[in-house]
């Protein structure tokens, strides 16, 4: 049975950071599997929307949503996360005006991010069910689907402030 | 353990998020007065507006100017506080502006190369 450690240390996740701010001390973990790094990377590299909504650039979007999370700052449930269907994939969206991301909670506090594609993306092609059996079975994959999986479909199952 | 760092210029970080902190104080006050039954369709109609206006600045798909957030503090009877202060360095903080290795750049990463990357 792998803890998150064992995960980390065999590069089946990544830890994800970013600078916080001077007073700000890290209160939630995020993680990302290789693939999705590379989504990130493509994203650094300057990977655009067809089309943009948001005001703010795609790496802004990214940055303060990562913060946010990262620093504990009370998230608005809807408007920035949701769970994608109250049902037992325990699959977890995170949101931008431009961005969606995907994953689950190994952990109250510790999310794991799979797959990052633009919201136009994913609305126009429907994606929501493919991402949802594949998180899932990444999880089992890893050995981990009954261990490190938050189950509970609440805000409060996943997050703690 | 590798980790990857998601560093992007400084001037754009603070734009970003001093943004994204304006429209979470919006969205938190607009919810606890939901609580106590104003809809955003009374927001809208006391602000003379849409509410697709309302909602495309709350999702961040517009602007919210100074005005426009000065007005939906008013309609949520809200004040709003500005301060601008001097960083200055206190024992035991983060030290972003040192450890971060760009400035007014393009956009670059810090991670170490993984097997896979």
């Amino acid at each position: 049975m792998p803890t998150i450690a064992d995960l980390a240390d065999s590069g089946a996740i990544v830890k994800i950071d970013v600078d916080l701010a001077p007073r700000d001390q890290p209160l939630r973990l995020l993680y990302g599997t290789p693939q999705f790094i590379a989504w990130l990377r493509d994203v650094l590299d300057g990977a655009q929307p067809s089309r943009q909504l948001g005001h703010t650039s795609i790496t802004e979007q990214i940055d303060d949503l990562f913060y946010s999370f990262l620093s504990g700052e009370q998230l608005i449930f809807t408007k920035q996360f949701r769970v994608v269907r109250a049902e037992e994939n325990a699959v977890w969206e995170l949101k931008t005006p431009d961005i969606r991301i995907f994953g689950w909670f190994m952990a109250k506090d510790c999310f794991v991010a799979v797959f990052g594609n633009w919201a136009d993306t994913i609305k126009d092609h429907d994606l929501y069910r493919g991402y949802r059996i594949a998180i899932r079975r990444l999880r089992r994959k890893l050995g981990i689907d009954a261990t490190l999986c938050v189950k509970g479909v609440a805000p409060d199952d996943v997050l703690s402030v | 353990m590798t980790f990857f760092r998601f560093d992007i210029d400084t001037r754009s970080r603070m734009a970003g998020r001093f943004i994204g902190r304006v429209r979470r104080e919006l969205l938190k006050a607009i919810m606890e007065e939901k609580s106590g039954g104003l809809t955003q369709q009374e927001l809208a109609r006391r602000l003379e507006t849409r509410r697709s206006d309302i909602n495309r600045q709350l999702s961040g798909e517009a602007e919210i100017t100074l005005r426009s957030l000065a007005d939906l503090a008013w309609a949520l009877d809200r004040e709003v506080t500005v301060e601008l202060r001097r960083a200055e360095g206190t024992a035991g903080q983060n030290i972003a502006p040192t450890t971060s290795t760009i400035g007014y750049q393009p956009v670059r990463i810090i991670a170490p190369k993984t097997p896979n990357g």
